[in-house]
């Protein structure tokens, strides 16, 4: 009897044991495989050939390859099945002085439609971290895996060769590792962007919204307050770090300009000028000498673009427009301004005059973004005449004409030569004008593309489609339309948060916004670009862009553009997105049935290149 | 012209409470300012002018509902620049009768769907007690309905620190045609609609 019931303890035992023994494991998954809250990848991003990616080397060994001057990066995911406290560390065998890991908790959020739970805000964790499942937090019921975001800076000094570690989680009885080895290359990826990645925004009242405590705090002088400035300096520098940049659009669409944007006006006509420029340089200051960008990883740089607040009410008053006033209200103006940017030595950043009104808002009778009607083309060539009498020509400092143009690229591709000098335009209507793109380009002018990211249901590789369009384009950059702007519950009730890349850290206790994962895996990619950017000393850009195309999914770099359409020979207030979408839409395979992990192999073939393989 | 515009510099000097600061100002001061200014705004403004801001083809789209196209009718948004330009720059001298900053909207309903308005001019404040931000169009608040029937102003304070006078505008033939909407804030908000 008493061995029987020494058996059953001692069998009870051993099962508990083992459940214990499997109750707490650390796994890891690529880049561009979210973990989900069950430990599975999220379903979108899998892979039908490598559902697990093709970290491992072995049982609890992964290997990463890295170029130096740049992150590489990889979710470590804790898996345990109870209620128990775990504590996690990423540590080196040898102490690399510059290569530490930064860890990032990811939240998983839940979608507001299919109620699935889909992680990309990324929460800056310490190294080591300690925590619990489920996440007190996130509250996710039943959730048994918590997935980090692991990134390694490597410092362009660092000694190539293998460095390796361990990831360690325990719990109070258990600890379990995982070996980590990083393969750092002889590459060193360029410091500077081969493609400009822009982030959009409007105005500030978003942070007001957004960081609550913080404008609280503040009072009602929160839009004058450092406070104010120094989110905004985060912003810029949370993209730029992302190897991105920021935007923020000062002005209305009936003209109201915020006073953080411009400087303060007064007098009228001929007796317009600036008053003062107080609020204006402690917004931009810091920005256009690069000292926002002390600390960071890829040093004070100051930023490449900027809107003016130039619009059809600001300098110069509406009510003068047409007559003599205006321009003397224009060009006073912004000749201040130039003198201004020249004194300050700002002469490394393009100043934009950008019209975004458009007249269904009501503010003014010509579209400024997007012209649609013939009619509308002679207030552009006026601003560029206005600009043209302001500012100096040879003047370092660089204004900029930019316009965002869709329905009349075309026509104005030609109408606007020499008077805009950088274009931001439809993808859909540019990939029919790879000729005309061609003729805009050897005259200098600025090149970008614009759209949106894509909603955190999608494949997270979705985040490239564009800067990648843009590269294979042989663009200068890409723009989101809107980056800053979640839904309004986006932790615990997400509508795909399209139009967020970096969230308020302020649930946190973060002053300042986080970045998300589509963010980092864009980062990421932006990489890759200079590393190609780089490679075409080596060979030309468009053999470049050819293999890459074929490794992507076997397309040949012409299908990236679509034949002119019928369309195109009707007048543009004859067409509709229907009609647009209608005409490109035959040729879009080359989009489709991507490989959610295709950016993988692709970068492997980079690395390789880079480290002076072949081209196949 | 030169004449009506002495005529509205006139009534300018009327508005004895358009010097108030803004500390002193209330509902009741601002209102009364704004009162005066409508009934300038009601013999300046121009209705046959107004009606002819809008393009007939664009009057036409606004309405087409497009299932597969829903900015059908913004896309299509047209107006003839001169009696747009000439409305807005009246607009904009009547709302600089008052020392502190008022906005000047005009609003038109539509012949095809008398239910339904739309603001055809915004200006620099960006102040709007009735405009839904964004909307191409939307339906007439009791109040527009009342002034465009009876034709006398009237004050609304519903919203928030809004003041706003609606008041009619007026053709040749003696038809009201439209409402200009004079709005102020007690408490400007310089970021609101920054977008």
């Amino acid at each position: 009897m008493i061995q029987k019931s020494l058996f059953i303890a001692s069998l009870a035992f051993s099962l508990l044991n083992h459940r214990a023994l499997f109750a707490l494991d650390l796994d890891a998954y690529p880049e561009y495989l979210r973990p989900g809250p069950d430990g599975n990848a999220v379903s979108a991003d899998r892979s039908t050939t490598d559902p697990r990616g093709n970290l491992f080397t072995r049982s609890k060994a992964i290997q990463l390859r890295a170029a130096r001057n740049g992150y590489v990066s990889f979710f470590v995911v804790v898996k345990h099945s109870g209620e128990t406290p775990y504590s996690l560390s990423l540590h080196f065998d040898r102490k690399p002085a510059s290569l530490q890991p930064q860890l990032f908790k990811t939240w998983y959020h839940k979608l507001r439609r299919k109620g699935s739970l889909i992680p990309d805000a990324l929460i800056p964790v310490g190294n080591p971290f300690s925590s619990k499942l489920p996440d007190p937090d996130n509250k996710v019921a039943g959730q048994t895996a918590q997935s980090f975001w692991v990134d390694f800076w490597i410092p362009s000094d660092t000694v190539p060769g293998l460095h390796e570690g361990w990831a360690d989680v325990s719990t109070k009885t258990k600890r379990v590792r995982l070996r980590f080895q990083i393969l750092v290359l002889q590459s060193v990826i360029p410091t500077a962007d081969a493609l400009t990645i822009d982030h959009n925004s409007y105005g500030t009242g978003w942070l007001e919204s957004l960081y609550p405590k913080q404008s609280r705090s503040a009072g009602d002088g929160f839009f004058r307050s450092d406070a104010l400035f120094d989110l905004i300096h985060a912003y810029h520098r949370i993209f730029y770090e992302h190897r991105g940049t920021f935007h923020q659009l000062g002005y209305g669409h009936a003209g109201k300009v915020g006073p953080e944007f411009a400087p303060e006006l007064t007098g009228e006509g001929r007796h317009r000028r600036i008053a003062s420029w107080e609020l204006f340089d402690r917004h931009y200051g810091a920005l256009l000498d690069g000292s926002a960008f002390r600390e960071s990883r890829r040093g004070a740089q100051p930023i490449p673009f900027v809107y003016l607040p130039i619009n059809p009410e600001w300098p110069a008053n509406f009510l003068n427009w047409g007559e003599p006033g205006y321009e003397a209200e224009f060009v006073s103006a912004v000749s201040a301004m130039e003198k201004h940017f020249l004194e300050k030595g700002w002469t490394r950043t393009k100043f934009e005059m950008f019209f975004n009104h458009k007249k269904r808002y009501k503010g003014f009778h010509w579209d400024g973004d997007e012209t649609r009607f013939a009619h509308d083309d002679p207030p552009l060539l006026e601003y560029g005449r206005l600009l043209k009498k302001a500012v100096p020509s040879g003047s370092p400092v660089q204004f900029v004409f930019r316009h965002d143009a869709s329905w009349r690229l075309e026509q104005q591709f030609k109408s606007l030569a020499g008077i805009v000098n950088f274009w931001v335009c439809s993808r859909a209507i540019l990939s029919w004008l790879p000729e005309q793109l061609k003729a805009v380009k050897q005259r200098g002018d600025i090149v970008w593309i614009y759209s949106g990211a894509p909603s955190i249901a999608f494949p997270s590789s979705a985040i490239l489609e564009n800067p990648l369009r843009a590269w294979m384009w042989n663009l200068d950059g890409y723009i989101h339309w809107l980056t800053v702007s979640p839904s309004a519950d986006p932790w615990f009730n997400s509508e795909g948060e399209e139009t967020c890349l970096a969230y308020s850290g302020e649930r946190f206790g973060i002053d300042g916004p986080i970045p998300s994962i589509r963010l980092k895996i864009q980062r990421n990619f932006a990489q890759d670009v200079a590393l190609l950017k780089m490679l075409e000393t080596r060979q030309s850009g468009e053999a470049l862009r050819e293999e890459v195309s074929r490794r992507i999914n076997g397309s040949r770099l012409k299908d990236w553009w679509t034949p002119r359409p019928a369309l195109a020979d009707l007048p543009p207030e004859d067409w509709s997105n229907n009609s647009i979408e209608g005409g490109i839409e035959p040729y879009l395979h080359v989009f489709k049935n991507w490989d959610p992990q295709y950016w993988e192999a692709v970068r492997e073939h980079i690395l390789n290149l880079a480290e002076g393989g072949l081209t196949r | 012209m030169r004449s009506i515009l002495c005529l509205v510099v006139l009534a300018g000097v009327m508005f004895g409470e358009a010097t108030l600061s803004a500390q002193q100002r209330t509902k009741e001061t601002v209102a009364r300012d704004l009162e005066e200014l409508a009934r300038v705004a009601s013999v300046m403004v121009d209705g046959d002018v107004c009606e002819r801001i809008m393009t007939p083809r664009a009057l036409q789209k606004m309405f087409a509902v497009d299932p597969n196209d829903r900015w059908a009718g913004s896309d299509n948004f047209d107006v003839n620049h001169e009696p747009y330009v000439q409305t807005k720059k009246l607009l904009i001298r009547l709302a600089k009768l008052v020392a502190y900053p008022v906005d000047c909207n005009l609003w038109m309903p539509f012949q095809q769907d008398p239910k339904k308005i739309q603001i055809l001019v915004r200006n620099r404040h960006e102040m709007s007690q009735f405009w839904t931000w964004g909307v191409l169009f939307q339906d007439q608040t009791p109040e527009m309905t009342e002034v465009m029937a009876t034709g006398e102003p009237k004050t609304i304070v519903q919203k928030s620190d809004f003041v706003s006078v609606l008041t009619p505008v007026i053709n040749s033939l003696g038809d009201r045609v439209g409402l200009v909407e004079v709005v102020t804030r007690l408490h400007l908000n310089p970021q609101q609609h920054v977008k």
